[in-house]
């Protein structure tokens, strides 16, 4: 380890990802003197407050190693059952606890295919995904959910003590998720599961449970979501939830989960969702069509690894200091 | 032991394929013609080349998946769509957007042997690149009109087979099984889905050869785009959309495992034939085409459990 303070604290994730940030957004005001008003960033929290949450599972779910192509479809489908319990006029509560708890199960079927069926990860969220994507067209047969009454408003246009509502939702899933990683034996579980799992077998981890919960735990926050999607657009299509998977996989991996499990920071999975969002808003303020998107995303999932890798291999070949 | 459960596996996959034909057979009576029979080939070039390549990018194990295949055969398709506009000769705009594809795989294999990343993040960042870019460089329009004299290889036919599959699909096939036994590369490659760490340690050049498997599977994308430029006579931006999910399926219900190290492209040829017949059959029966995407998505996990079930008494 270099022992130059400076050197350690822009070394930490945090803080080389807020520099990042930073540096985005002075770049892009350069390009827009809109980027850097109060309306447009206020934007940009809001479009993150969904991917915040789907990107909290991921990293949960990255921590053991595993990986979730399926959660738009998992989105998609939860948004259809809210879609139709608003239209039928389902008292709020119900409609409330329809969409966490259509999650949940969704999620817990990839849990029961990786856990029971001992599929891998990759695979069976991908055949799940095709699978949701063509039960989404049959729920919604080949039509949009549109033009919901505005019932679900509440629960993301209130504020409490002058606090967004969302950002309520947002920074206590991420306080519970932070307390379960630091004191709970199911975070240990869960991080033991993705360093090493047959160790982990062996000494006794239930590696099973732990991987249930991941992946029902993140049904559970994308399904509470979908609730919000609906709730702020108020329609439900086809393509929704499209390309979610991937955001939410650049977002964590970019804030410091490895794809081979074994270490999670929520922090910096934040700092990368806003990343994310800041880059998708500035290059279209900028005049970039929002057609390249997937490729701005899918290129700086790309950079972020290779730059970990050049700054991994570096501090490999440094000498080490004996004293 | 009763017989090796790879041989069983085959005997399976044809035997589900003929109860698939039999069923759309009875189900639907133009199914059995000879016109539906080029139209199964017809359809079933893009995604066997597609296949080829995955296909070996799995068995060679370390993780080992392309998902950018989509990507390359509708970048590689469009890169001759271009050349072809730019009034190239079709010969040389066809090899250039093959060594395009070679070059789009070959970015791949540098993530993968050179950066370390594990091919699945790899490659679906670069799914994402791709198909981004060639959607965004042609604002998701075709690039039409190509001349007709392109056509003849993706609409031609000999006696009802189609031209692709005489000069592409089976040469292609061919050359490769036998690379794959009866050359030391092909062997290697088996080594090193099976045993990496002793591969390395013989001295097999493990990241070479690693790599070109990558540039392999991004050629054989790029002849798939090739195909459909000269079957459609147009380049279209989406056009390997969905061929990662396919490709991953057929190969991987073809018996090819997801830990690498065994299987083969026999088993990949007839799990293509048999979605396209299935494709073919629903089509026939006019059921949805969105149904084959779900369709698609529980094969893939099945064939898994499949060979979860068969090799399960081995492994542990």
């Amino acid at each position: 380890m270099s022992g130059n303070p400076i050197r350690r604290l822009i070394g930490r994730r945090e803080v080389s990802l807020a520099l990042a940030c930073l540096s985005a957004a002075g770049i892009f005001r350069g390009f827009s003197p809109y980027f850097l008003t109060a309306t447009n960033l206020t934007t940009i929290l809001q479009n993150s407050v969904e991917l915040l949450l789907i990107s909290l599972g991921i990293s949960f779910i990255l921590a053991t190693a595993g990986i979730d192509i399926a959660v738009g479809g998992v989105l998609g489908i939860s948004a259809i059952f809210i879609g139709w319990s608003v239209e039928a006029g389902w008292p709020l509560s119900t409609t409330v606890l329809l969409g966490p708890v259509a999650g949940t199960c969704l999620g817990m079927v990839s849990g029961f295919m990786i856990v029971v069926g001992k599929v891998p990860p990759i695979i069976a969220t991908l055949g799940l995904f095709g699978v949701y994507r063509a039960a989404m067209f049959l729920l919604l047969g080949g039509s949009w959910i549109s033009g919901l009454p505005n019932t679900l408003a509440p629960l993301v246009n209130s504020a409490i003590f002058g606090v967004p509502v969302v950002a309520v939702y947002v920074l206590a899933f991420y306080l519970v998720g932070w307390l379960i990683l630091r004191w709970f034996p199911l975070g240990t579980a869960v991080l033991a599961v993705g360093g090493n799992e047959r160790a982990a077998q062996l000494a006794g981890v239930a590696v099973g449970r732990s991987k249930f919960f991941v992946y029902g735990m993140t049904g559970f926050l994308v399904g509470f979501a979908a609730l919000l999607y609906v709730a702020r657009y108020r329609n439900v299509e086809t393509s929704t939830g499209e390309t979610v998977a991937l955001d939410a996989i650049v977002a964590a991996v970019i804030g410091g989960s490895s794809v081979l499990g074994g270490q999670a920071n929520l922090v910096g999975t934040m700092l990368g969702v806003v990343l994310v969002r800041l880059l998708q808003n500035g290059f279209v303020l900028a005049g970039v069509p929002s057609l390249w998107e997937q490729v701005i995303t899918g290129s700086l999932l790309l950079l972020v690894l290779i730059l970990d890798a050049a700054v991994k291999r570096s501090a490999r070949l440094k000498p080490v200091s004996v004293l | 032991m009763i017989a090796p459960p790879k041989k069983m596996r085959l005997a399976g996959l044809v035997a589900l394929w003929i109860i698939a034909l039999a069923f759309f057979a009875v189900r639907s009576s133009g199914f059995l013609s000879m016109a539906n029979f080029s139209s199964i080939l017809q359809f079933s070039t893009l995604l066997a080349l597609v296949t080829f390549g995955q296909t070996l990018v799995i068995l060679s194990g370390g993780g080992g998946v392309d998902l950018s295949v989509g990507g390359i055969v509708s970048l590689s398709g469009l890169s001759i769509a271009f050349g072809l506009k730019e009034g190239l000769d079709p010969y040389i705009a066809s090899l250039g957007g093959i060594a395009f594809g070679g070059l789009l795989g070959l970015v791949n294999g540098l993530l993968v042997t050179k950066f370390r990343l594990l091919p699945l993040i790899a490659t679906l960042g670069t799914f994402y690149a791709y198909n981004g870019l060639s959607v965004a460089l042609t604002v998701g329009a075709p690039i039409a009109g190509l001349p007709t004299f392109f056509g003849t290889l993706g609409q031609g036919s000999v006696a009802g087979i189609p031209l692709h599959t005489v000069f592409i699909v089976l040469p292609v096939i061919l050359i490769l099984e036998f690379v794959l036994w009866q050359m030391p590369v092909g062997r290697w490659i088996y080594g090193i889905g099976g045993n990496e760490r002793a591969c390395r340690l013989v001295g097999l050049p493990v990241d070479l050869i690693r790599l070109g498997i990558y540039v392999h599977s991004g050629v054989m994308a790029a002849l798939a785009g090739l195909v459909a430029d000269s079957w459609l006579l147009s380049a279209r931006p989406n056009i390997g959309e969905n061929l990662e999910l396919l490709s991953l399926t057929a190969a991987l219900l073809g018996g090819t495992s997801i830990f690498g190290g065994t299987g083969g492209l026999a088993g990949s040829l007839v799990a293509v034939l048999f979605f396209t017949s299935f494709q073919s059959g629903l089509q026939m029966l006019n059921v949805n085409a969105i149904w084959q995407l779900g369709l698609v998505g529980f094969f893939l996990i099945f064939s898994v459990l499949v060979d979860r079930f068969i090799r399960g008494g081995e492994s542990t």
